[in-house]
Order: structure tokens, then sequence, then C-alpha cells
């Protein structure tokens, strides 16, 4: 019997140790913890579920400690015990029945309340963000600022965001737990989410998920979200609704990588620059900006491994071109699927719009980082990098997981040192 | 396979030899042997779909894991739910509805006895044809909860979900004739005497239960029907570009799917509310209150259902109201709890595998349904819902609950059903390591899911603050593993070799402990009269319970219904033969998408093969003329 | 020991020929009353997905009012009220025959002298009719299907289509049911003749054949009758 107070004490440990690891999860251990109090929504959220902690809590060690104590005062020991054929007590019963039923009312007034208070309607000033489920990928359109990016979602803080959901095809979820709770994306139908970021927070970059399982990659579904100044925010959105910075007039002949090009705009780039950090303005348009990398926090870097087997000749990645990428690109079966707003050969909505494409720091809806090796990979071959991927297998030789073929030149396959020239090109789209 | 009539102490004057061949099983009508019948092959259920979630755990041990691909994983954790819900907890829950109801009101079997074989050769089969696939890889992967138009041909082309589609609908046959039957027999075939509020409390939380599937798997079985005729005539019920809505399926399914869980706990509940009474010595403390909370619990599982949708932008209005009637739950079950501990409360608790698993019920369903009560609100729901949260709380409801209630169960009816105790020692062993095995699983959930972690997701990253929670999830399965290894082990020796038991080893207060262990044929030799709620139990002054002994049972000699001039149904081959044609006609509907001739012609023989059973059967009487 | 103590019913169960039953009713009187139930839900579950829907299709034909389609093409309004009264009336009646076939079985061996009684006390004669007119109105069902495919409505042109078919599709199966299940009833009769110890057995076929009627009124009402 010894061993059952044991177990016992070691449930109480367990509790103990629970509300210590609770209490210690808002800390930046915990990267994508609920727990916050980072916005209007998960601050009322999260005070609700405070209330239901506490009485959790409460309830969950009056029973455990009054069940405890009936175990050891009333198991049987050397010899049997007499009992008494009590029945019931009706006063006992309309106690316990009433002690639930006071402790719901504590909770479900905050729990109405709160209901009522998240769901209003959003301010009519607050920046509407539209987003658009794909399996697998996110669809993130400002349309009062002509955006369209995929991903990668920036919010100014102390701005009311107030997100309009759908999906083009299964049921998914938007969620990113650090900010809010969160809310479906269900089709011939359009969901409303809105709360502000605090204006006080951290300029962060935080993870998004999908919430709904919607199919293979349903795990591969994620998003970043950047928390970021006001004036951040403005420079970012400025530079997003112009075109990509690249030259686009085809009888420009092609340069050699990290030349400066000219440009149509009045800000530069040099085309194949490592940086992510913007370059210097030239005109009275707002230099360009966006969330830096070496700031990225090490939890929105992803660790995915790469498929056995597939494998990519790095140094073809030194030799890409990214006029000549362009020239490929503008004629191969990538504009079937992505629009880069500036090159009028790639107009398509169906895939992720790749018009800055650089500026963003994963692919594959943060599965993997971008740089050349993993734009390589995926451009070679997508379904092996990540299951179901509606973007078909290219590289040369590769196998397509789905179909069941090898790719060949033939049919439109690409050689390392193509797939190296568009990746060049890619790049060079910030 | 096992037999139950291993030479018991109290027995039979002539052993029933033709009784144990296997044909005798194939066309058993008998409540008992097909009680255990549903026994056995829900635990093999139980296994498979234990093996499903290890290979899960086994995957998610790390971030990145590489044991299995999407595909794999996603077959598995849609094949682990569908399992454990259909082919291994309500089965399991089925085994105790067969066995013990006829023998609780006093009854000599229920009321329709080949229609209960039906029962479960349509489980067997139906359980085999949703299985089989996950062997070849082409298991269903849509999510045990099948959420349209995902489940649709558009974006499931594959067969995959066609076996979840047939396999469901040919299960629910099973529940719903099962239904049927309990509930007749329960209304009609109670002993003289045995009127409803003198009824054991288990055989009242069936009977609860039966009306929830009568009324909850017809909602189902349409959903699924809209879904098999979109995935194979091209109809338009979740078929997006026609403008349908996929929350149809949401609201059918949960309709179904809230009441379900109902249907999953209750009869744990009753089992739990026989055995803690017998081991405190002492009875049900509120007996009244507990058939009414239970009846509450039913009926408000019908008004719920939408509580499973609180993410899905129903509007405040709706939010508020299902989330006022989830919480009401919480009271009837809340005083469940608590006539648990009163009713151990002053008594004489004897802590046997049977009483540990029951009061461990009692601490681990709190849990779960503290948890329960966190997600009824939305505010808190918004963040818990499809996270690990809800996982650690349902497996706390279902394996902290229905498992331990199921598990108390067959320790304590196991000499019953066999003549034999199980083993104590390995008992012992079988309760903790599933005690540890379960909190070390799913206690760390509740953390990976506050902490960020969605659910159905075959990888996680690394530096997510998550690497620990799942790492001991994942030992916590080998524990649990483990401690079922014991459990397995232990049936099996004790069938085989336990100590033998008397009628009423346990000193327990109900009928059913009046008649030898293993009963015979005709369960009574005569109809009982009942005259009170604890028939077997002395209850002026001190509680005096009448434990008996092999000893005292040596001498004693038990007749055949042939001696006793008792009618019995006669074996019958048909409700095997006319399931097979069912599952026939179903497997037809597989082929309609490669070979439409060949699927009509299927359907068309299983469809004639089925109806001639059935008249056949119709048309051969239960017994002998007499 | 304890199985002395516990007192036996008088027990008339066995060597008797007939089983104790609680509420001295056969089983099969609650298993089918049970089996009601049950089917309440699955129509109700039918019947609430054709109002979900309605109104939701993206294109016709509609079942009260008219559609022009993109090429100009105008599809009526697709219900045929007036016919479906018909078939409605045809229904009802038969459960009006029904109730006579039972009466007929459970007063078999009362004596006939008139000719009306000898109609009234005929059970083949109510069993073909109840039959006939439940074979009738699947005539109908399938006159009405024939016509909708020819209009233009199947049962995957729209999401009215799919509810629609598969509403009235489930009950016409039900008929279907029925009127097998009354045939059956009829082939014993002509083959042995039905007394009143086959009431029960005709009087679980009727409590079907009136649900299958009920629900058509419902049915009906919703369906063709609200606009």
């Amino acid at each position: 019997m010894a061993f059952m107070f044991r177990r016992r004490a070691w449930m109480s440990t367990t509790l103990l140790v629970a509300l210590a690891v609770l209490a210690g999860a808002c800390s930046t251990d915990y990267p994508n913890s609920t727990f916050n109090h980072t916005t209007d929504f998960n601050a009322a959220n999260d005070a609700v579920w405070d209330r239901l902690l506490f009485w959790g809590t409460i309830v969950f060690v009056g029973v455990e400690a009054a069940l405890l104590y009936v175990i050891l005062r009333f198991r049987r020991g050397s010899a049997a015990r007499e009992t008494k054929p009590v029945h019931g007590d009706t006063k006992l019963e309309i106690l316990w029945t009433a002690i639930p039923a006071v402790i719901l009312v504590f909770i479900a007034i905050p729990t109405v309340r709160t209901i009522f208070m998240t769901q209003a309607k959003a301010a009519p000033d607050a920046l509407q963000v539209e987003v658009v489920g794909h399996q697998w990928w996110w669809e993130f359109r400002y349309p009062e600022l002509g955006i369209t990016t995929a991903n990668e979602l920036y919010l100014p803080k102390g701005r009311t965001v107030n997100f309009a959901l759908t999906t083009v095809d299964v049921l998914h979820s938007f969620w990113i737990p650090q900010l809010g709770g969160k809310r479906d994306l269900i089709t011939n139908k359009t969901n409303y989410l809105w709360f502000t970021p605090n204006a006080d927070i951290a300029t962060d970059a935080l993870n998004g998920f999908c919430a709904e399982y919607c199919g293979s990659s349903h795990a591969n579904m994620k998003f970043r979200v950047y928390t970021v100044e006001p004036a951040e925010f403005e420079r970012w959105a400025a530079h997003q609704a112009r075109p990509a910075v690249f030259p686009v007039a085809p009888a420009v002949p092609a340069v050699p990588s990290g030349a400066g090009v000219t440009l149509q705009t009045a800000s530069t780039a040099p085309a194949a620059s490592d940086s992510s950090a913007p370059a210097a303005p030239v005109a009275p348009q707002l230099e360009p900006y966006w969330f830096p990398k070496e700031q990225l926090p090490s939890h929105v870097i992803p660790t995915t491994k790469l498929p056995v087997g597939l494998t990519f000749d790095e140094s073809a990645l030194a030799a890409g071109d990214p006029e000549r990428g362009r020239e490929l690109y503008s004629r191969s079966s990538c504009i079937g699927c992505h629009a880069i707003a500036g090159n009028p050969m790639s107009m398509s909505k169906v895939g992720p719009n790749l018009t800055h494409v650089a500026t963003r720091h994963t692919i594959a809806s943060g599965l993997y980082q971008n740089d050349a090796k993993h734009l390589a990979l995926w451009i070679k071959n997508a379904p092996a990098m990540k299951p179901g991927s509606l973007m078909p297998t290219l590289g040369v030789g590769e196998k397509d997981p789905v179909r069941k073929t090898v790719m060949s030149a033939a049919m439109g396959g690409l050689t390392d040192a193509q797939i190296a020239d568009i990746v060049a090109y890619l790049q060079a789209l910030k | 396979m096992a037999t139950i009539v291993a030479a018991p102490p109290y027995s039979s004057t002539a052993t029933e030899s033709a009784n144990t061949g296997l044909m005798s099983w194939l066309t058993t009508v008998d409540h008992k042997r097909i009680g255990v019948l549903y026994l056995i092959t829900a635990l093999v259920f139980f296994v498979i779909g234990g093996l499903e979630a290890f290979l899960i755990r086994a995957q998610l041990a790390v971030p990145n894991g590489t044991v299995l691909s999407a595909d794999m994983y996603n077959q598995l954790f849609t094949m682990h739910g569908t399992t454990m819900v259909f082919l291994a907890i309500m089965p399991l829950s089925a085994a105790f509805f067969n066995f013990l109801i006829p023998l609780q009101i006093g009854a000599r079997d229920v009321a329709f006895p080949r229609l209960n074989a039906f029962s479960y050769w349509i489980y067997l089969l139906g359980g085999i044809f949703i299985t089989v696939p996950i062997f070849f890889a082409v298991a269903p992967d849509g999510g045990w909860f099948g959420y349209a138009p995902l489940s649709t041909k558009q974006f499931s082309p594959q067969i995959n979900m066609d076996f979840w589609v047939l396999g469901l609908q040919i299960l629910g046959i099973s529940s719903l004739a099962a239904a049927f039957n309990f509930i007749t027999t329960i209304i009609n075939m109670r002993a003289p005497g045995m009127h409803l509020m003198r009824m054991p409390i288990f055989t009242w939380m069936s009977f609860v239960v039966q009306f929830l599937v009568a009324l909850a798997f017809p909602v189902i079985t349409i959903a699924l029907v809209f879904l098999q005729f979109d995935r194979f005539f091209g109809t338009n019920f979740y078929a997006i570009g026609a403008g349908a809505d996929p929350l149809l399926w949401q609201h059918l399914f949960w309709v179904f799917g809230h009441p379900e869980v109902y249907i999953l706990i209750l009869p744990a509940f009753g089992l739990v509310s026989e055995v803690l009474p017998t081991f405190s010595k002492k009875p049900l403390f509120g007996y009244p209150v507990m058939v009414y909370s239970g009846i509450l619990i039913g009926f408000l599982g019908f008004g719920v259902w939408a509580h499973h949708m609180f993410a899905v932008g129903m509007g405040p209005i709706a939010d508020a109201v299902f989330s006022l009637t989830t919480m009401l739950i919480a009271i009837p079950t809340g005083v469940k709890i608590f006539n648990w501990m009163a009713t151990m409360w002053d008594g004489d608790l004897r802590f046997n595998t049977s009483m540990k698993f029951g009061v461990a019920l009692v601490g681990m369903f709190t849990i779960g349904g503290i948890s329960g009560v966190m997600h009824s609100s939305p505010p808190a729901d918004l963040q818990q819902t499809d996270t690990y949260f809800i996982v650690a709380h349902f497996h706390y409801v279902l394996f902290g609950g229905s498992m331990f209630g199921l598990f108390a169960g067959l320790y304590y009816y196991f000499p019953k059903i066999s003549g034999r105790f199980m083993s104590e020692s390995l008992g012992n062993w079988h309760f903790w390591l599933t005690f540890l095995g379960m909190n070390l699983t799913f206690f760390p959930m509740h953390f990976s899911g506050l902490l960020g972690m969605p659910r159905r997701t075959y990888q996680y990253d690394a530096g997510q603050g998550l690497e620990l929670f799942n790492l001991l999830s994942t030992i916590g399965t080998l524990v649990l593993m483990l401690g079922t290894l014991f459990g397995l082990i232990n049936l099996w020796k004790s069938w085989k070799s336990g100590e033998r038991a008397s009628s009423n080893p346990w000193g327990a207060p109900t009928i059913e402990w009046a008649i030898p262990s293993p009963p015979p044929e005709h369960n009574f030799d005569t109809l009982p009269q009942i005259t009170s709620r604890y028939p077997l139990w002395d209850l002026k002054g001190a509680v005096v319970t009448h434990p008996t002994t092999v000893a005292d049972e040596a001498g004693r000699v038990q007749k055949t219904a042939k001696q006793l001039g008792i009618p019995m149904p006669n074996p019958s081959i048909l409700p095997l033969v006319t399931a097979v044609g069912v599952i026939v006609m179903f497997s037809g509907m597989l082929f309609t998408g490669s070979n439409m001739k060949l699927a009509v012609a299927i359907m068309i023989g299983g469809a004639v093969w089925w109806i001639a059973g059935l008249y056949n059967w119709l048309l051969t009487p239960l017994e002998d003329a007499h | 020991m304890t199985a002395t103590t516990m007192p036996a019913a008088h027990d008339e169960s066995h060597g008797h020929g007939h089983h104790y039953t609680t509420l001295g009713l056969d089983n099969r009187k609650i298993a089918i009353w049970t089996f009601i139930g049950s089917e309440c839900m699955l129509f109700a579950s039918l019947i609430s997905t054709y109002l979900v829907y309605k109104g939701r299709s993206v294109k016709g034909p509609f079942p009260h009012e008219a559609w022009t389609d993109p090429s100009g093409k105008v599809f009526p309004a697709i219900l045929d009220i007036p016919v479906t009264s018909a078939s409605t009336f045809v229904l009802l009646m038969s459960s009006f025959a029904m109730v006579l076939a039972l009466a007929a079985v459970q007063n078999k061996e009362l004596p006939k002298t008139t000719f009306g009684e000898r109609i009234l006390g005929s059970s083949k004669l109510w069993l073909w009719v109840t039959c006939l007119m439940g074979t009738a109105f699947l005539g109908f069902q399938a006159y009405e299907f024939t016509a909708f495919i020819r209009e233009g409505l199947t049962i995957r042109t729209n999401l009215f289509g799919s509810s629609f078919f598969t509403l009235t599709g489930f009950h016409g199966a039900h008929v279907a049911v029925g009127v097998c299940w009354l045939f059956s009833l009829l082939a014993i009769d002509y083959k042995r003749g039905l007394g009143p110890s086959d009431a029960l057995n005709v009087d679980i076929a009727a409590l079907y054949w009136h649900f299958v009627d009920v629900v058509w009124i419902v049915i009906f009402t919703l369906v063709y009758l609200i606009k």
C-alpha cells in the first residue's frame, strides 16, 4: 500500500512539474506557445483559459485528493471491515450537483462575453488580408495595397488586421499560435478573423500552421508571420506592390550575374547579391524592406531533412545566369502555374506568386530555407521534397513519385545547368 | 480457439462435447459464446490499433522522423482512430452487452439470438474489410472523421477512402442490428420483478447506449451514403464546384460523432458501477441519480455536436449555445464521479486488479473531463482544437475512461465467463504498466498541444520546444505496449490454467453471480423472481455478502437445458451465410471505378445471396417444435 | 448457497411453447418500433439535407421556378404537383387497405355470412390491393424520375437533383421493400392461409407500411407543397 501512496505522490509531483512547465511556457523556449498576450485576441482568449485552468486545477486537486484519501483511508487492512448499507444521500447529491453547476457559471460568463467580443465585426479601418488556402501552401493578398504573396505574412504592430479566409480546394485552418486562436478555411464560404497586434511587442518572426487535416502534406503547410513596425510595413508593402526588380526587356543581352543592371524602377539591387539587407535607395521611393535574414530566430529556420537520393550538382549553381534563367523560365512549364509581376509571360495564378520570391526566407510553404541549393532541389523534384506536391518533377532523369515516370528532356525536363539558371533568376527577384 | 467449457467446478452432468468444435462457434446463437467471440475479436483489433499507434509514435519520437512516409502516416492515424473506435472499444463493450445483459436481467438469451450472431459476423467481416488494406498500403487516409471535400473523389481519387466509406456502413449494420436486439431484450426479457429501477447499473447504461446507437447511426449512414454516391455516382452532396457546403458533412458526422463518444464511455461507466460496489462492499451510492445522470448524458449528447466545430465560423450565437450545452454535460458526469467516491467512502476496499482499473478510471476520467470543460469554451478551444491538447483529452477519456473501465470489467467478469480467475500477479503488472504508460504517453500531449503542435502532422521541426514531450509520449507508448502484453499473457494463461472460480467468488450482489461459472447454456434453471436491486446481498444492518468458494460447490450438479426441458434455440449457420452475402455485395462497390460490369455482377450476386440467406433464416424456426 | 437464497419465479416459460416476456408483448413488436424510431433519424437526415440545399444549386433545373441556362434554353419548374398528388393519394389509400388486410387476418376465424363480410374478411383481396397500390406508387415514381431525366435533371445535375433523387429514391426503396414483404405474406396466404396466429407478422408489416406512408406525407409536404 506504500506503493499506492507513492503513486499518488508521483501524480501530485507531476502536477507541480506540469504547472511549473506551464508557467515557463511563455518563454522563448516554446516559440509556438499559446499563452501570449501579444494581441487583443489572444489576451482575451488567454484570460478565459486562465480562468479554466484555475477552476480545473481546483477540481483536479480536490477530486484526486479526495480519491487518494478514500483509497488510503478505506482500503482493507488485515481484516475485513464492516460496512453500512448506505444507498445515497439526497442532500449530498444535490450539493455535488450544485458545485459543478456553480463553477460552470463562473466559466460560462466570461466565455460567452469573449465569444461575442472576439467575433464582432472588425473595425472598418482594419488592414484587409485575404488568406487563400491551397493544397499545401498559403496565398496572402492585401487587396488595398495590390500585393499578392505566398507563405510569408507581414503584419504592422498596433493596427487591426482583418483576415478574410477562403480555400480553393479542401478545408484548412489558419493558425498563428503566438497571436491567437485558429479559424477554418471552408470551401464555398468566407470566414473572418481579426486581431490587433500590440504596438509594443517585439519585431519578430513567428510560425503559422495549417491546423485542419488537408491531405498528404498537411504537416508541411506552414507559414511565417513577421510582426514589424508600421514604417517597416509601409516600406515592405510599397516594395512588394512593385513588379520584380529585374530587367524585363527581352532585348537586353544576358549579363553576367553579380554585375549591376539597368532597372526600370528607381530602386536598385545587385541581381545576384547574397545579402538580404535592402539595397540603398536612389529615388524618393521608400527604401525596400523585408525581415532581415540575420535577425531570423532559430525557430523559423526549417530543419526539414532532404529526401534520400536527391542530389544537385552544386558547381552548376555558381554558373547559374539570371538572364538565361529568365528566358528559360519564360518558356518552360513554370509559367503554367506561377505569376511574376514584370514578366509578361508569367501570369498564372495556380501556384504561389513569385514576384518577390527572393525576399522570402522559406520555400515550399515553410518547409525549406530559401537558398540556391534548396531552390534547385525543389525545382528538380518537388514531389520528392514535399509529399503530394502539386508542382511536378522537372529535373531530367528524376522519377516523378506520383506519375511513376522518369523525366526526360523531351518531356520538358530541365538539366542541372538549366535549373541553376532558373535559380539565379528567382534569386534575383528581390 | 479457447473454449469456455473447461470442466467448471459447478459442473454439468453431460459435458456437451458437440459444443466445442469450430462448427459450433460458426453456428452458435448463444449470447455468451457470441460475447466471447466479440471479446477475442475486439482484443485482436485492439492490438492492431495499438501497433498502428506505436508506428505513429515511433515516427514522432524525434523531429523530422523518417520511420514512415507522409502517406503511410496518414493511413495509420486514420486507421488507428477508426480501429479503436469501431473495431476495439465498441465491440469490447458489445462483448459485455452480449455476455451480461441477459444474465443481469434474468433472461435465457437475447430477444433475437440469430440476429445477434448476424451482428457479430457482420462486425468481424466488416472489420477485416476495413483493416486488410493497411497491409497493402492502400488504407483509408482521410482521418477517422473523413471530412469532405478531402474525402471526395476529387481530392482522394484512390481506392483508399472507398474502403472507409463502405466499411463504416457495413459496421453500422452490425451496431444497429445489435441495438434493436438489446433494446428489445432489456424492455421485454426482464425476469419477473426486475423493474427498471432494479436493473443492474451496467444494463442501465447499456440500455442508454443502445438508444444512442439506434438514433445516431442512421445519421452517419446517410452522411456516408452521400459520400458514397458522390464517389461512385457523381452526385454533388460534397462537390465544391456545385456549390455544396462542406459543413453538411461535419454536422451530420458530429450529430453521430458526439453521441458516439457516450456510446464508447457509458458501458465502461456501467462496468465500474458494478465493480466499485462489490469491492467496496457497499451498495452503489445514489443508484437513481446514477441512472438519471446516464440518461441525461445520453440525451444532452445529441445537443452538443457543434462543439467539434467552434473554428468553422458558425457565428457567436451558435458558438455560445453549443458551448453552454456542452458545459451542462459536466454536471451529470461530475455527479457520477462524486457518487463513485461516495460508494467507496466508508467501504471495505479490496484492491485487486479489477478494482485498481476501476478506481483508476475515476481518477483518469476526471482529468479528461476537466480538459473537456476547458475546450467547451470556444475562446480556449480556438487555441486547443486540432492540437495535441485534444489528443491528450480524448485519450484520457477513451483510454483512461473506456479502456480502464473495460479492463476492470474484464478482470471482474472473467471468472463468470471462463470459470477461472485471472492472475493477480500478472494483473498487477498489467495495471501498473498500463497506468504508468498511459500517463506517460498522454499527459505530455497536453503540453505539446498548448505549445503549438497541430494534430495529424507526420513531422515537426526541431527547435520548437516539442522534442521532450514527444519523446516522453513515445516512451510511454512502449510502456503501454509492455503492459498490454502482460494483460494478453494473463488472459491466455488464465483461460487455459487459471485458478478455478466458484459461482460468486467476489461476493457480488447481482443475479449473474447466482448461477454457475461459466453459466449453463440456458443461464437460469428457473427464471428468478427479483425482489430487490441487490438480490444476493443481505442489507439489513451491516452489509452481508455471500461469496462462494469452489469447495462449497464441489458436489453440486448442473443439469442441462435438455434435462430440464428448456427449449433452446438451434445453432444456425444462416446468420454467417447472410453476413457473407452482405459483405460480398458491398465489396462489389469497390470495382465500380475499374470494371462496372464486374461490380454490378458482384453486387447482384451478393444481394441475391444474402436475400436468399435471409428468407431461409426467416422461414426456419428458432427452436424445435415442442 | 446464494443460488438457493434467490427465489425462483413461477416459471411458465418451458415446456409450454411460449416464452415469458416482461410486457407480455411479442419481442418482434418492440423491435419494429425501435427500428422505426431509428428510421426516423435516417429520413430526418435526408430531409434536412434536402432543406439545407434548397436554393443553393448553382444551376437548374429547379423544383419550383423556371431556369434559363447560359445558352438561353428555358427549363420550367420541374415538380409536377398534380401527378404527385395522385400518387400520394394512392399511397395513402394503400395504408387504408393495409388496415383492412390486418383486420381480415385477425378475424379470419369469425363466420362470414354476407357478401360485405366476405369482401371485408378477405385478407388476400386487401393484401393484393395494398401491394398493387404500392406498386402503382412505384410506377408513379418511375414515371416521375424518367420525366425529370428527360427534362434535364439527373442525380448529378445539381444539389437539388442529388438531394431530391436520393431522398425520394430512399423512400421509394423503402416502398419497394414493403411491397416485397407484402407479396411474401400474400404468398404464404396462398400457400397455407394467414390466420390469427400470423396476425403479429402482418401487424409488423403493417406498422412498417404505415410508417413509410407517413414519411411520404412529410416528404410530399416539404418537398412538393412548400415553395
